[in-house]
Formats: C-alpha cells, sequence, structure tokens
C-alpha cells in the first residue's frame, strides 16, 4: 500500500497517472492548489508526491514541502530527463514522460518501499532510545533502592521510578511500611475531588483485600480512617471519576511472607506489554530492600533498647550507691563514736563485736566505691588525668600503705625493681588504684608466712607472652611496655577459672575466697582501667602454689598515644 | 565559744556531727532543711557552716552561694558534704564557694580536724 499524490495541472497528466495509480495497491490523489497540498500533507500524508516539473513555481513548492512533508520521496516529472542542479538535491527520485507505464511504475514502488524501510528503522530506533532510557531508569532506581534504609524514602523512590518511566496520571500507593499506620500515598497530575478520594479509598482497600482472597490480610485497614498523602502535580486542575477507565495496572509489594502494600497506576493511554513488565520489575525490585530496611530498623531498635537498658543500669547502680552512703555515714558515724569511748566505756566483748561493724562498714564502704567506679567507667564518665609519670613511685606508694597490712597477716611484702624505668603517660591514681587491689586480693589469699613480691621490667611485646587464656588479649600488644608483676604464694586459681578472673562478680567460688570477702568488682575495674590506658592485664596461676598477676603500660611516645578512652 | 551550724536533712547525721563537735567544745545550731538552714544562718551568724548538699527545696549549693554573694556572710567558712564523688559536682561546689568537700561517708575524726583547722 502507498500513498500517491500527484501535483500537476495538466489534466493529461492527471488521467494518464491516474490509469496507473487509483488501483490497489496504490491510493491516488491529485491535487495543484498549494492550499490543498498542504491540507492532505497535515491529514493524510502521501508516501510519495509527483510534482509536474511542468507547473509553474514548481521549485519553491518544492522548497517549502520538503520541511512540512520530511519524510516523505519526492518524484519529479521532467519532459526530457534534464533537471535542474538546484531542485535535484530536493528530490529522491525523476520520472520523465516518455517513460512506459511499469516503470514509472517500479520506480515509484521503490521508493515506497525505501521510505517504509526507513520509517521501520525509526521506529526502531525510537524503541532501542526508550528501552534505553528505562533501563536508565531502571538502574538509577535499583541504585536509589541500594543505597537507603529509610522505608518512606524507598517507596517515594519507586514512584519516582514509575513516573519518569512510565508518567502515569495517578498512582495509588498502600503502604504498611513507612509509618505505624497504613498509609494510601497518591501521586496525582490533577487535583482529586472529596468525592473521587473516597472512591479511590474503597477500591484501594478492595484491591488490597482481593490479594488475600479468602485469608485474613496482615493489616486491617478501616476505610474511613485511612490516612492520605497527597501530592498533586497540576492543581488547577481535577481528575473526575473517568479516571477509572483508564488503563490500569495493579501490584502488591512483597517479599515471601512480608507484605509491605501495593500500588495502583492509572495512565488516559494504554499501557503495552513492556510497561507491565517494568511496573512488576520496580514493584519486586523495591521489596528486598524494604525488607532489609525492616530488618535494619529491627535491629536497630533492639539495639537502642539495650542501649538504654545498660544506661539505666549504669544510672540504678550510680543512685543506688549514693542513697546507701548516707545510712552507712550514719552507722559509722554512731560506731566511731561509741568506740571512741565518749559515751561510756565499753568492755573487751563490746569493743570486740564494735570492731566487727566497723570493719563490715569499711567493706561495704569499698563496695559502694567498686560499683560507683564500675558504673562511671562504663558510662564513659570515668575521669582520668594523665601525665608523664615514674611507675617506681607507684609501686613505692602501694608498697608503703599496704606493708602494715601485710605485716599484720605475718606476710613479707618485697618489691623487685628495674632500676630507671623510663615515665609512662599515665594517671597515677589509676595505677595506684589497680595495683593496691593486686596486693590486696595477695594478702587477701596469701597464708601466713609467705612472701608477695611486687616487680617491674621494660619488655618487649614480642617478649610477652602467656600460654592461657591471656594469649589473645596479649597477641594485640605492639611495641614496648612497661610491665608489673604481683607475685604471691597464695591458693591459686585453677585453670579452668582463669579466664573468669577479671568477669565481674566472678570471684571463684572457694571458702577461703568467700571468707576473704570483697566485691568481686577490683579486677573487672582494674581491667577497664588497663583498657583506658591503652595497656593490659593478665595472670597466671597454679593451684595451691600461687599466682602472678601481670599488667603492662605501653611505652609508645606520647604522640603516637590514642586519646585515652572515658576522658570527657 | 565558737558557733557552728550544722544543715542537713538527715536528723542521724546532724546528731552525730552535734556529739563530737560538742565534744570538742563547740556550740552547735542544727537545722534538718534548707530554708531553715539559711534563716539559723542569717540570725545567728555562725563561725562555720557544715552544709549538706542534697536537700529538698533549697540545697547546700543554693545556700552557700546566697551566703558568699552577701557581704556580712561570705567569710563564714562552709565544709560541703555530699554522698556524690564526682569530680563535676566538686567544681560547682567550688565555684559557689564552699571551702571544704567532704564525700560520705566521712571519718568523724577528720571533720573535727577540718573545723578545728578553720576555727582555730
Amino acid at each position: 500500500m502507498g500513498k500517491v499524490l500527484l501535483i500537476s495541472d495538466r489534466t493529461e497528466k492527471i488521467r494518464e497517472y491516474s490509469n496507473i495509480f487509483d488501483k490497489k495497491p496504490f491510493e491516488f490523489t491529485t491535487a495543484d492548489d498549494e492550499k490543498t497540498v498542504f491540507d492532505i500533507i497535515e491529514i493524510n500524508p502521501p508516501d510519495v508526491i509527483i510534482f509536474d516539473n511542468n507547473r509553474n513555481n514548481v521549485k519553491s513548492l518544492i522548497k517549502k514541502l520538503k520541511s512540512a512533508a520530511d519524510s516523505t520521496a519526492f518524484i519529479l516529472l521532467v519532459k526530457n530527463g534534464i533537471v535542474e542542479q538546484e531542485i535535484s538535491k530536493y528530490i529522491n527520485a525523476f520520472i520523465t514522460e516518455d517513460m512506459s507505464e511499469s516503470l514509472v511504475s517500479s520506480i515509484v514502488n521503490a521508493n515506497i518501499k525505501t521510505k517504509s524501510a526507513l520509517e521501520q528503522l525509526h521506529e526502531t530506533n525510537k524503541n532501542l532510545a526508550e528501552s534505553l532510557y528505562r533501563l536508565n531508569v531502571l538502574y538509577s532506581t535499583s541504585s536509589l533502592f541500594a543505597g537507603s534504609l529509610d522505608k518512606e524514602k524507598l517507596v517515594n523512590y519507586m514512584i519516582e521510578g514509575m513516573d519518569k518511566s512510565l508518567s502515569f496520571d495517578l498512582t495509588c500507593t498502600l503502604a504498611f511500611c513507612t509509618e505505624e499506620q497504613p498509609v494510601l500515598i497518591l501521586n496525582s497530575l490533577y487535583e482529586i475531588s472529596d468525592e473521587l478520594l473516597s472512591a479511590i479509598k474503597l477500591r484501594t482497600v478492595l484491591n488490597y483485600k482481593s490479594l488475600f482472597e479468602d485469608k485474613k490480610p496482615p493489616f486491617e485497614i478501616d476505610v474511613n480512617t485511612l490516612k492520605v498523602k497527597k501530592t498533586i502535580k497540576y492543581p488547577g486542575k481535577k481528575f473526575t471519576f473517568t479516571i477509572f477507565r483508564y488503563d490500569n495496572m495493579f501490584a502488591p509489594i512483597s517479599l515471601g511472607d512480608n507484605f509491605f502494600g501495593c500500588i495502583e497506576i492509572f495512565k488516559e493511554a494504554h499501557f503495552t506489554s513492556d510497561d507491565a513488565t517494568y511496573f512488576q520489575t520496580i514493584a519486586q525490585q523495591v521489596s528486598l530492600p524494604l525488607k532489609s530496611a525492616t530488618l535494619y530498623q529491627e535491629i536497630k531498635e533492639t539495639n537502642d533498647k539495650l542501649e538504654k537498658l545498660e544506661r539505666l543500669k549504669s544510672e540504678f547502680i550510680s543512685i543506688v550507691s549514693h542513697e546507701l552512703r548516707t545510712p552507712l555515714t550514719a552507722i559509722k558515724n554512731s560506731l566511731d563514736i561509741l568506740s571512741s569511748g565518749k559515751c561510756g566505756e565499753v568492755d573487751d566483748s563490746g569493743t570486740k563485736f564494735l570492731n566487727m561493724a566497723q570493719r563490715n562498714v569499711q567493706r561495704l564502704t569499698e563496695i559502694i566505691n567498686d560499683l560507683l567506679d564500675l558504673s562511671k567507667i562504663e558510662a564513659g564518665k570515668m575521669d582520668y588525668h594523665f601525665a608523664m609519670i615514674n611507675i617506681h613511685s607507684v609501686i613505692e606508694y602501694v608498697k608503703t600503705s599496704l606493708t602494715v597490712v601485710a605485716k599484720d597477716k605475718g606476710l613479707n611484702l618485697i618489691s623487685e625493681e628495674t632500676p630507671n624505668l623510663p615515665f609512662v603517660y599515665a594517671d597515677s591514681q589509676r595505677l595506684e588504684q589497680v595495683l593496691t587491689n593486686l596486693v590486696s586480693n595477695a594478702i587477701k589469699f596469701t597464708p601466713e608466712g609467705k612472701t608477695i613480691t611486687i616487680r617491674s621490667h621494660i619488655a618487649n611485646a614480642s617478649q610477652i607472652t602467656s600460654n592461657n587464656c591471656f594469649a589473645e588479649d596479649l597477641s594485640k600488644l605492639k611495641g614496648d611496655y612497661i610491665v608489673v608483676c604481683v607475685e604471691d604464694q597464695g591458693i591459686g586459681i585453677a585453670e579452668k577459672d582463669l579466664h573468669r578472673a577479671f568477669d565481674k562478680f566472678a570471684q571463684i567460688e572457694n571458702s577461703l575466697s568467700r571468707k576473704a570477702g570483697g566485691s568481686g568488682l577490683g579486677l573487672p575495674i582494674a581491667k577497664q582501667l588497663l583498657e583506658a590506658h591503652n595497656g593490659t592485664i593478665w595472670c597466671e596461676s597454679e593451684l595451691n602454689k600461687g599466682s602472678r598477676f601481670y599488667f603492662a603500660i605501653p611505652l609508645s611516645a606520647i604522640s603516637a598515644l590514642k586519646e585515652p578512652v572515658g576522658i570527657k | 565559744m565558737k558557733k557552728i551550724l550544722i544543715v542537713d536533712d538527715e536528723q542521724d547525721i546532724v546528731e552525730s556531727l552535734k556529739f563530737v563537735l560538742e565534744a570538742a567544745d563547740y556550740i552547735c545550731y542544727c537545722a534538718y532543711n534548707g530554708e531553715d538552714g539559711l534563716r539559723l544562718a542569717k540570725e545567728i551568724v555562725p563561725d562555720l557552716i557544715i552544709l549538706d548538699v542534697m536537700m529538698p527545696k533549697i540545697n547546700g549549693y543554693k545556700i552557700s552561694r546566697l551566703l558568699k554573694y552577701d557581704n556580712k556572710y561570705k567569710n563564714i567558712p562552709i565544709l560541703m558534704i555530699t554522698a556524690r564523688s564526682q569530680e563535676g559536682d566538686k567544681l560547682i561546689g567550688e565555684e559557689t564557694g564552699a571551702n571544704e568537700y567532704i564525700t560520705k561517708p566521712f571519718d568523724l575524726d577528720e571533720v573535727v580536724e577540718k573545723v578545728n583547722e578553720y576555727l582555730k
């Protein structure tokens, strides 16, 4: 089928060509008047226009038509086969008046075929360009999906992606995942009246319920209270109920058992099968990130809860400890007054029980202090005063203050120090706290007549080893350290209990340790204090022979030291 | 004899402080809340005040601040008692002009020593 238009004012030529073309497979029209020609081109564009060179002003007409009928093949009918140079560039072919009917017909046919082939190519190109564009949109939408864990954003990306590639008139997205309650998200070209809105709501809810057939839908929806979010592109114009006669597509947004919502889109023009594929793809693609976002949210919520609990715990310990101090002070004061003799003499057995009470008040005070320290460390509120300090003075201080205690128990407290150790960047008060704790423990657990030794030396990380459960901690050490060791000849710790030595409240169960008392927090506090120094603590022990508790403080240049943990 | 004002809502603690300070020959006045403490401080103008931090309505910091900004009372030494031991609290205590900071549970002998230091 080819549409042929002949522009000529010669009746005999019109008749001659009618004979050739006014039959199948051609559709033949003739015209001469310029206005008619333009009308024809506009209403029913021909495939081929034959211009009679004999006509007046044929040159200017060809030039004018070239822009109006861009894809039409122009054939010039000449008398003698001579075509002017100027006009030849506008025409696709020419025929002469003396050509046979079949030759004319075949030239016109060939041009019709070329034209339709070109048109097909053009169409294919257009389709390719469109597919490419969609792929691009799909790609960028997928990237957006991958980059977000915000469910509301994910749903918006999905709608944007559909808008770019399907250019809908209206989407109705029923989302169960963006807020606590279900939300109907409407993205529309034009304003939606209240009546239309209630119809859309009803339709969406019915669509949603139809997804589950006989089963109970995962969420209950009440049409009357359903929350709506509208985005209108051109609020000046209104949609009418004819929207329901538009072409539409519907898809659930779900992955396995996870149901996130559903989407319906409307468009005045028809959707193609490509459109349908594309629509399904995007609706499916958004499900996976929505699922990840759900999981992420769950983890985050659990985490927040845990963090809150942890904080509550610390606060609780802190408050309780403070509250305990006041009654404890009153007890301590009363005992002190009684034992001072200012309220009258106390006899020997009275003194014995007064001492017992005082001793236990002291113990309770220590426990409360330990609890407070630990809660402060865990809340990151511990204050550290770092400075270049001499480890020797720390050891000397602890030795001096505990020598009397050791002597009272019939123990020998000595130190074997490496002279002239370099200074370390540390909080001397905290190190004294750690060392006091280690030596006190040694005193508690060592029987009469034995010796407790405090040692100090310098060592490279590679030389610091332990063949027990602390090997992993020690393998993390780097560079040079000052190592302090407290060695006792006490009851020792069984190999199986060693790994729990620095756990909270993990006083190793045994009668002697019970009798020795303590909060069970000394070692965990020591561990945390050393971690704040970028150091570490560990121990070696043999049951009934004794224990060696070590701690190491890094000697690294101050500049290389990390900001100490816990400074506020 | 020197006059000491003890302000603490914990009667037992006031009681024990009063006992040892009277034994050390001081005259003790007691208040069991912030309002009474502030009123008594202005009425009797003591030589020293022992002040608890945690009290309902007017707490120790407030009393200390009010007294230290008043020329008539600013020279009265104040010993602050608290159950807290955070450094931050110490700073507030210093800002409000307290002269000493005692953490519960404290040693009665130490308190008497401190008082002696200020009043001799």
